[in-house]
Parts: structure tokens; sequence; C-alpha cells
């Protein structure tokens, strides 16, 4: 059998749904079972991406690859059609990478371990799904099948507040979808033929007003997800109850999806109304970054504290794929699949922490470095990777995006000259809040209160382990940022390309982002 | 001659060298930490061993550099996107050589000092992997070849120093301090982004010559505005006035002394600190180019200069005393570069990376020695007020800090008498303004500095003292409370006082000189603090044959250097040398005859000794306005982000779940009906867009 027509995508979306039915059926007295069966089929599906992408994707290619495509339902020209692109195919194996740690990490979990087990290989498809499909239609629907097992890990296994948190989650995700559906229908059924193919999709020519409405309606949708400002507030919430291996998959995941699908549908298939849009999308990323920055330094409660400098570690997200430059949309994925990393380490260590303490209000700790060094250690490595330091991923992915957004000529020089300054300002409120937390959770005289009554036992192998796996890649990617860079370079440079020739043909007569008089860069002389 | 090609195509195991070093202990500490711990020697062993492999290699490479190899570089594509390339590798240069000589002579000696002063410590073998580390990184800044590489570096420095000033993360001091540390050093970083971000905008390069070039072209041709050019070189500006300790970034550094002595001997005095300085030299292209930027710099070297000494003759601590000290320093070297005397900033650099980094490890000797007679409180181990008189006790420590001592008062032949006298020099040409306070601050420097040796090393000892040191433990605890803030009592500060008292266990009487692991690097340091300078006398001066600008020409300096003017040398250097010797006397009839009164002349000028005292008030001014302030603005927008944003989000959630009531009719629970509405939706949305 040829290993290039395999179904790789297919089988690996469908294999940990379907093993997670037999879930039930295994005998299983101690709940040990089936945590090592759930691990191993995570881990047999995340050979199996690494393999298909290996042998069946050829990063030079900047079209969808690995593809397939079967009619599902033929009244609703509903197919199963998936495949991947430079834009999917990391995102794809962060997941399973961050799915089969998140296993691993949940080895804690002693509250009904089947339907646990059971509802992360139905995230680990629902996930993958989101990532590989490329029909809107079943875009929608994975997006939404992958909503009913966070809430129930949410509400069943969540903190003290667990149903307020799953419920605002809910309703503010169900909200936003409703919004891609109704877009998604509009755009099929826009012009002469009715399709929910995204290729078709995107080679509509829409009506400028049209996709102004369109992507406003995108843009809410996925700003949630992100989050972005205003619409954030479920994020505290949501990270706040969650236990940590379901935290790893909300924070190095699920955030992930808004900024792809941002990507894939919002910049990808409406470019024009990207261009009016853009402008605004790095206020916001401005606020973001500031605001969620302030906001986290002033919280109390540690995970909060973590899920506030998420988003604002997703405003160089958002001025990324606003830059309209090659190197600014790079960096957008670079920080997506770093803070992928680095986030889901950080959450995974909150948690491993709060194992211990059992409390997660940074009053009650302090001083806990004497008895943990391991996890002191390993807590300040990921903290320092999220303050953007130097071969670490998250400098390389913010660097890209600074860079890309300040020689950026879709904007004028005074937009830019602010824009920059302000994110900058970013960079120095980071470490802030950042290591005001590794103070007062690890350094000091030690917190007798906590001493006394909770055993801290330094990290286990198994968290030792897990920490390791992420800050490889992280220090890798660090390192030498082209290993992940040149995964997805063709289709960013090519879709760079056309955003660029749309936006600025367009403009013959007015610059469209430009909100001020144009300064342009000094030209050089060779 | 292929020998040497092939130790530059491995030039970069230099930095290599040590990063694995820390990366296998490191490693061992995270998977098998009992084990490791343990295996203290063979830790120690491997990464000093490395490490004097890149110290050989550095001297080869250096050696190589001054029979007159050319630069070598090699560069490899790091990241790049599209048509766009980002460039990584090292180059080898003279000044690149030379500094990878300083950097690395003075961490395999404070290397082989820390077997020495930490070897009771549990933290033993971390300390070594976290200084190897720092080895790497600074060796890495040095062979940097481009503005961004350097700024991967200098971060990386910054990462090292935040985890050694909080190595003893028990202690709160230690704990604020590499905070503060690194917040303030972001702070310039901030301004060295968007600094480099500009020139790459302006010229798109991020190599340090090709800048100079563009910008020099861009601003002679009028694309680029002078003042924007300037605004632009200050930011990247920024980034040494963090990192070099200079007014108004300097708050760290002193604070920085919590941490580990042979630290303060490495990072905060011989080698991190000076990066802004080198920094500045590799800006040079850059910078000379635009008068208003080196005026900038010049003053704010000479008010950083000039500060940091009148701080310094106040200080108690020994340890911050030499802070302050070193902060003078840097001012002086800053100052240079800002003259434009790219040599003579060098040549103090590395002249003062000797002499400060012998000092330092000498008041490490002493407080080592302190230790045994007070314990491990650094309250009353390094005040000066408890020592006196350790010159019988402890006289290689002893003598080497007084070499030390005389180096950096510019006493000849003594290595900082030649550094700070061309400084000086060429100071005067360009602004005798400059040069007085220049001068001034010399004087204050001896002063200081000899009052310290004399307060330390001669005299009656008053270690034993019972009254001072309760009094100096009234202080600590008065300082803690007041960093504190009312109200904050809680369990975590009581447990001062028992720190303070258990360990009585060890105490002897009298002091003792320290292991022949601490005093081989003080006498190996005393070496180049007494001759080093002779290479860059102003006769003979091949110092500055060696290290010059890049583009000046080296007949020149040649030609300036057979026009020497003796005259013109003996007033220079006979003015700086007798302002120190006035600065010495005096500090001789305070603190060693006793003919004048100390605590008298302060009561006489008591604001002017509360200013030095307080440190000119500057981390008060700087904790109401940005520490609180920053607090107070972030609770606030938290409230906002609560009762407002989320309000809201509640508040609809509300209205909803009460409108929902009234709604009941509607939701008939058929699927048809809800399709009806999406589907009555989309038209209109198409509709709608197809009329528009």
């Amino acid at each position: 059998m040829e290993l290039a027509h395999f179904p790789w995508l297919t089988v690996t979306i469908l294999l940990p749904i379907t093993a997670a039915l037999f879930i039930p059926f295994i005998p299983d007295k101690d709940g040990r079972t089936i945590r090592w069966y759930a691990l191993t089929v995570g881990l047999i599906d995340f050979v199996l991406l690494v393999f298909a992408f290996t042998q069946g994707y050829d990063i030079s290619n900047p079209d969808l690859q690995l593809t397939e495509s079967y009619t599902w339902v033929a009244q609703l020209d509903l197919k199963w059609s998936v495949g991947a692109d430079g834009l999917s195919m990391p995102l794809i194996l962060l997941t399973g990478f961050i799915t089969t740690l998140a296993i691993l990490a949940s080895w804690p979990v002693t509250l009904k371990p089947r339907l646990f087990y059971f509802l992360m290989l139905a995230m680990y498809s629902g996930q993958l799904g989101v990532f590989a499909v490329q029909d809107m239609l079943l875009f929608f629907f994975m997006w939404e099948l992958e909503l009913i097992p966070v809430y129930l890990l949410l509400s069943i296994w969540g903190g003290k507040k667990r149903l307020y948190a799953a419920t605002k989650f809910i309703l503010y995700t169900a909200g936003g979808s409703l919004f891609i559906l109704v877009a998604a229908l509009a755009m099929a059924f826009y012009g002469d033929t009715i399709t929910f193919d995204m290729g078709a999709l995107a080679a509509k020519d829409y009506a400028i007003n049209f996709q102004l409405l369109i992507y406003a309606a995108f843009l809410i949708a996925y700003a949630v997800k992100l989050p972005i400002f205003p619409l954030h507030t479920w994020l505290p919430d949501a990270h706040g109850e969650a236990t940590a291996p379901v935290h790893m998959l909300l924070a190095g995941i699920l955030l992930k999806m808004g900024g792809y699908a941002l990507i894939r549908m919002n910049v990808g298939m409406l470019p024009d109304a990207h261009a009016t849009f853009a402008p605004v999308l790095v206020i916001f990323g401005i606020i973001n970054i500031i605001y969620a920055a302030l906001t986290s330094f002033a919280q109390r409660n540690l995970k909060r504290k973590i899920a506030y400098s998420s988003i604002s570690h997703m405003g160089f997200v958002i001025i990324g794929i606003a830059s309209f430059t090659n190197l600014g949309l790079s960096g957008a994925m670079l920080q997506m699949v770093s803070h992928g990393l680095i986030g889901a380490s950080l959450f995974f260590l909150v948690g491993a922490t709060y194992d211990r303490t059992h409390t997660l209000i940074l009053n009650e700790m302090g001083g806990v470095g004497k008895k943990m060094p391991k996890i002191f250690a390993m807590f300040t490595a990921c903290s320092l990777a999220s303050l953007a330091l130097p071969g670490m991923s998250g400098f390389v992915a913010e660097l890209m995006v600074f860079v890309g957004f300040a020689t950026s000529d879709a904007y004028s020089f005074t937009f830019r000259l602010i824009a920059v300054l302000l994110m900058a300002v970013g960079v120095i409120l980071t470490p802030i809040y950042l290591l005001s937390m590794l103070r007062e959770i690890f350094y000091g005289p030690e917190n007798r209160d906590l001493v006394e009554h909770e055993v801290l036992v330094d990290a286990e192998p198994r968290e030792v382990f897990i920490i390791a796996c992420l800050l490889v890649p992280i220090i890798g990617f660090g390192f030498y940022p082209k290993l992940l860079t040149q995964v997805y370079d063709a289709t960013t440079l090519r879709m760079t390309d056309m955003l660029r020739s749309k936006a600025f043909a367009a403009s013959d007569t007015a610059q469209p982002l430009a909100l001020m008089p144009v300064l342009q860069a000094p030209e050089i002389l060779e | 001659m292929e020998s040497i090609e092939a130790i530059y195509e491995y030039a970069w195991l230099v930095p290599v060298l040590p990063l694995v070093g820390a990366a296998i202990v490191g490693t061992g500490l995270i998977s098998y930490s009992q084990t490791t711990s343990t295996l203290r020697r063979p830790a120690a062993v491997f990464i000093v061993s490395l490490t004097g492999a890149a110290m050989v290699l550095s001297f080869l490479l250096f050696f190589s550099q001054v029979q007159g190899h050319e630069t070598y570089t090699r560069m490899i594509e790091w990241a790049s996107a599209g048509d766009f390339r980002i460039t990584m590798g090292y180059t080898i240069d003279h000044l690149a050589s030379l500094m990878l000589v300083i950097v690395t002579t003075v961490a395999f000696l404070v290397m082989v000092y820390t077997d020495g002063y930490m070897a009771h410590d549990p933290g033993y073998v971390r300390f070594y992997s976290y200084l190897s580390l720092f080895s790497s990184s600074m060796l890495g800044l040095v062979i940097s070849p481009n503005l961004l590489q350097v700024y991967v570096f200098w971060e990386l420095v910054g990462m090292c120093s935040y985890l050694l000033i909080g190595f003893w993360y028990g202690r709160k001091p230690a704990a604020d301090a590499c905070q503060k540390a690194f917040v303030t050093n972001r702070v310039g970083d901030f301004g060295l982004l968007l600094g480099m971000l500009a020139l790459f905008w302006a010229t798109g390069s991020f190599e340090f010559e090709v800048m100079g070039d563009r910008l020099t072209e861009l601003v002679t041709t009028g694309g680029l505005t002078t003042g924007l050019a300037a605004i632009f070189a200050i930011l990247v500006f920024l980034g040494p006035v963090a990192k070099s300790a200079q007014f108004p970034l300097h708050v760290w550094l002193p604070d920085a002394m919590e941490g580990p002595t042979p630290i303060s001997a490495l990072i905060h005095a011989a080698t991190m600190v000076a990066a802004g300085v080198f920094l500045v030299a590799r800006m040079f292209p850059v910078f000379e180019q635009l008068p208003t930027v080196m005026t900038v710099v010049a003053w704010t070297g000479a008010f950083t200069a000039f500060m940091g000494a009148s701080i310094a003759i106040t200080q108690n601590d020994i340890k911050k005393g030499l802070a302050y000290s070193t902060m003078s320093q840097l001012g002086y070297m800053v100052m240079a570069m800002g003259v434009g005397a790219y040599g003579a900033g060098l040549f103090h650099l590395m002249t003062h990376a000797y002499f400060k980094a012998m000092l330092f490890l000498g008041s490490g000797s002493v407080i080592h020695g302190m230790e045994e007679v007070v314990g491990h409180n650094p309250a009353l181990a390094q005040d000066m007020r408890l020592m006196g008189g350790l010159r019988k006790y402890m006289p290689i420590t002893a003598t080497t800090f007084l070499i030390g001592t005389l180096a950096i008062c510019g006493i000849p032949p003594f290595a900082g008498f030649w550094s700070k006298d061309e400084i000086l020099g060429s100071t005067f040409e360009v602004s005798p303004v400059l040069w007085a306070v220049g001068w001034l601050t010399a004087g204050i420097t001896a002063f200081y500095m000899f009052r310290m040796y004399f307060s330390t090393f001669e005299g009656e000892f008053r270690g034993t003292n019972k009254e001072i040191q309760i009094q100096l433990k009234r202080e600590q605890l008065m300082a803690m409370g007041a960093s504190l803030g009312p109200g904050a009592m809680n369990s975590k500060e009581l447990t001062l006082d028992a720190e303070a008292h258990d360990d009585h266990g060890h105490h002897s009487e009298v002091p003792h000189e320290s292991p022949i692991a601490m005093t081989f690097p003080l006498m190996a340091l005393a070496v180049p603090s007494v001759l080093i300078g002779l290479l860059g006398t102003p006769f003979a001066n091949y110092f500055e044959a060696f290290i010059h600008p890049p583009g000046e020409a080296v007949e020149a300096l040649a030609e300036a250097g057979g026009a020497f003017d003796w005259s013109e040398f003996l007033i220079m250097g006979g003015s700086s040398v007798g302002i120190g010797l006035i600065g010495i006397t005096l500090a001789v009839m305070m603190y060693r005859t006793r003919q004048l009164d100390p605590s008298a002349i302060a009561d006489r000028i008591k604001p002017l000794y509360q200013l030095s005292k307080n440190k000119w008030y500057i981390d008060e001014i700087y904790d109401v306005v940005f520490v609180q302030g920053s607090r107070k603005l972030a609770k606030q927008v938290l409230e906002i982000d609560v009762r407002i944003v989320d309000g809201l989000v509640n508040l609809a959630g509300f209205v909803t779940l009460v409108s929902g009531e009234g709604l009941k009719y509607l939701e008939n629970g058929r699927a048809q009906f809800y399709a009806l509405i999406v589907f009555g939706a989309v038209l209109g949305l198409v509709l709608l867009s197809g009329i528009t």
C-alpha cells in the first residue's frame, strides 16, 4: 500500500474517539488500567501523526496535503473532507503532543476515571478535527463537538465555582459559534454555487460589504475563543476552575483554535475586509497585551494570574495576524505553538503546586522553594520562557511579530510607532507579574502555616518528565526557530502575498490602513 | 598556519564549553538531585576545567589577533520567513578577543575562589552550574556579530544575574533584589528593543557597521532627520544605562549585592555590568555620527560617576560600598565613550575588571572571616563598623585589597592610574567641565576607598563588640519593617530573630585567613592589577594600537603616539594623582590617625550626609512613583475587569434568565422552528449585503 494514499488524517481523528467507546468495557478495578489505556491510545495517535507528517507531508508545498474527501450527506452537500497545510500541520502536531501529555498529567485523577478519560479522548478527536477539516459545516460541527467534553470536564472535575464557570464557558462559546454558523451559511449560499468547501469558499468573489459583515461575525466568534478583550471574561473563570490536565488543553490548544480560524477564514477568505479590520485588530491586540498584563499583576489567585497572562500573550498573535507581513504572520503562528507549549507547562506546574499546597492564593504561599526545589526550578524555567527570554520559543515569536509589524509598510509610521511603543510596554509588564509570582510562591522565608499543615514533597519523576518534554521543543525552537518556521513558511508566504496583492491593489487612491500621514521608510541605497 | 584557522573554526566552542558543563550538571541536578549534590568536587572540577579550556582557547585567539590575524566571522541562517532572513553567528576581532580573555580569566579565577567561599553551602553544585551558564552567556555576548544577537545574550546574562542574585532564595532581601534587578534591566531592554527595531526599520540591518554607514548616509541625504536618528540611538543607549547601572537605572546594582560574593565579583563588577560599555563600543559606528547622543552618553557617565562616589562615602556595608564604587567607575567608562575616547574607555574596562574583581573577592574573604565571629548574618558580617584590624589576621587579603585600593585610586604605577588618567586627559580635550567632574570624583574615590581599607584592615578589631552588634541588628529589623510597611506583620517576619540566634554554634573570637582556594585568585588578580596598566602608558600605548574604533586608521594613532607631550602628561597625571592624594590624606586623618572626627563632620553637613547615606532618596522616589503606582494601576484595572467588563456579562446573563421566562412560549422544541430562524437570519444577511 502506498503511504501517501493512506487516509492518515481520518484515521488519526477517529482513532481516539473510537478507542474511547471501548472504555466502558475495560475491566478496571483501581482506575489504573484505564489511564494506561488512554495514554497508549494518545501515544499511538501522536506517533501516527508524526509518521504522517514525516512521510506524507512536503514542507515546501504551500497547498493542502494529506487530503481526503468523502461525501457524507449528499443532500446537504456535506463532505467529510480533511487536509493539512502549513497552518494546520503545526497545530495538529501540537494537539497530539499536548493532549498525550495532558493524559499523562491526569494520573492523579481519581474521580470517575472512566468518564474522564473518555472525555479526554473525545477532546483529542474534536481538536484534531477542528484543525484538519476543510469543510465549513464540518468545521462548525467539530467546533461544537469539542465544547461538550470541555463543559463536562469543567463542571464535574472543576473547583468550587465549577458550575458557574462551565456555564459561562458554554454560553460564551456557543453564543460565539452561532455567528460561525450564520456566517458559514451566508458564505455558502452567496453567489451562484452552493458549497461548503473551504477552498471553494475562499475562491468566491464577495462584495466588500458582505465581506465586512461576515468578517465581523467570524471575528466575534473567534474573539471569544482566542480571546480578545472585552470577550475574555469566561477565560479566567474557566481556567480558574479547571483541573491541571484540562487546563493544559484549554490553554495549550483551545485558545489556538481562535487564532487558527482567524487566519484560515478571516484572513484567508476575506482579505479585502481584513484590510479594513486590521488596524482594529492591532488596537485590540495592544489592549490585550497591556490590559491583561495589568490584571494579571493585580490577581492574587495563581490560576487566574496565569490565565490573564495567556490573554496577554495572545495579543501578539492578533498583531502578527494584522501585520500584513510574512514575518508577522509567521510570528503569530510561532507564538501560537510556543504559547501552546509554555501555557501548558505553566498550568501543569500550577496544578502540581496546588496538589501540594492546596491553595491558589498567593498570600497563603511563600518560601516553598526550600521544600520543592525541582518544582521551583521548573517553574522558574517556564516562567522565564513565558516572559520571552531569548533561547526560548516565546522570544522568537514576539521578536518576529515586533520586527514584522515595525517594518510593515501597510501602516503609517506614526501608527506603527505608537503601536510598537505600547507593545513594548508589555515587555516590561510581563516580567513584573511573573517574577512577583515566583517570588511570592517560592522565595523568602518559609510560610509556617503552610509548611506545618501541608506535606510539601518535591516533584516526582512523572512530573519532571512532562516538563522536560515540554521544555525540549520550547528551547529547541528558541535556539533554532527554523525547525518550526520552515513547516509553515510556504503557506504563510503565499497567504501574505495574496493578502498584500489584494489589500494594496484595492487602494490605489488611498492607503486603507493609514490613519496618519504616511512617512515611508527611507530608501536604502545598496 | 592551518592550526590557527582551525582555532577560528572552533571558536564557537568558547561559549559552548561552559554551556555543556552547565547543561550536564543542571540536568543531573533536576533528575538525580541527591546524587549530583553529593558529587561536589567532581562537578566543580568538571565545570572549572571546561572554563579553563575556554580560557586557553580565548588566549590562543587573542594572541592570533595580536599577531594581526584578520577579523573572522561565521554566520548561519537562524530564522527566516520568506525572503526575510535573520542570521546569527560569531565574529572574532580585536575587541571580541580581548573581552574573551578578560571574561574567561576572571570567570576561571572566580570559579576557583568559589570552591573555598561556598564550601559549606548546600547549593554548592547549583552555584557552579549557574556560574557556568553565566560564563557561557557572557562569552556568547562578546562574540556576537550583530545587535540582535547581542540582545539575545544580553537578556540571557540578565537571567543568570537574576538567578544568582536570588541564589539564597530563602532570604527576603535576596528575593526582592533579584526581581528588582531583572525588572530594572527590562526597562533598559525596552529601550534597546525599540531602538534596535527603529534602526532596523531605518537601515534594514542589524550589523553594527552597516547600520552606522547607512545611518550616516540617510542623515546626510536627508532621508532621516538627525533628531530621529539621535532618538533611536538614545533608545539603544537605554540598554547600557540599565546594564551598566547608569543613572537613572542604577538602583538594581547595590541591591544585587545580596547575591553570593563571587557573583558580585564576576557579574556585578568585572563582566556583565561592563557589557553596557561593550555595547556602546560596538555601537560606536552609529553613535559617533551623532553629537547629541555622544553628549548624552558623556553626561550620563559623568553624573553617574559622581553620584556613585558620593554615595559610596557613607556606606557601612563593605559590599554596598564597593557596589557604588563600581557604579562610579562604570560612569567613567561611559563618559570616556561619550567623549569619543574609545580606547581609553575599554582600557579602563579591562583594568577595572581585574582590580575590582580582586577587591570584591577580597571583601568576600573578609566576610568569610567575619562569619566565623559574628555568624551568617549579612547585616553583621558585611558591616565595616564591626571590622577593623583584620590585617593582623588576614595578611594576604589585606595586602591584595590594598593593591586594589591603590589601583582604583589612580596611584602610579598601578593599573587604574593609566586608564583613569587617559580618560581624564581625553575628556579635558572635549569638555573641561566634564573633566572637572571626573577629577573631583577621583578625589572622592581615593577618600572612600581608603576609608574602606582603614575601617576594615587597620585599627582595633571590633567584631566582638556586643553593643555594636545589637545596634546593627536593631537597624536591620527597622529596615525590614520599613520595607514591609505598617500592618504587614505576619509570621514570616518573626523568622528573622530565629535566624539571627540559631547560629551561635561555631563562633571563634578572631577571624582567620581564608583557605588557599580563595587567596590564590586574590594573588593571581593582584598581578594584572599592578602591571596591566603598563600596556597603555601614554608613551607606549600598545593597548590603543590594538583596540581602536572600527574604521579609524591605525597609522593615525601611531603618529599621535609618536608626538607624545611629556609636559601635558605631567600636568594631567599630576593633577589627578594630586587630588587622589588629598583624598587619601583626608581618609588617613579621619579613619587612621583620628585627628578629625567623621561623625562631627557628618553632623555639620547633615543634609548632605543624609542625602548620601540615603542614596539620594532615589529608591524611595521610585517606590512611590513606579512600584506603588503600578500596583495601584493594576488593581484598578482588575477592578474594572471584574466589576464592569465581567459585570456586564453577568448582568446580561441575568437579564436573559428573566426574559427567558417570558419567552418560554416561543420554545416549542421543534427543530424546524430553530432552523427557520437561522435560515431567516442568513437570508436577511445575504439580501442586505446584496442591496448595499
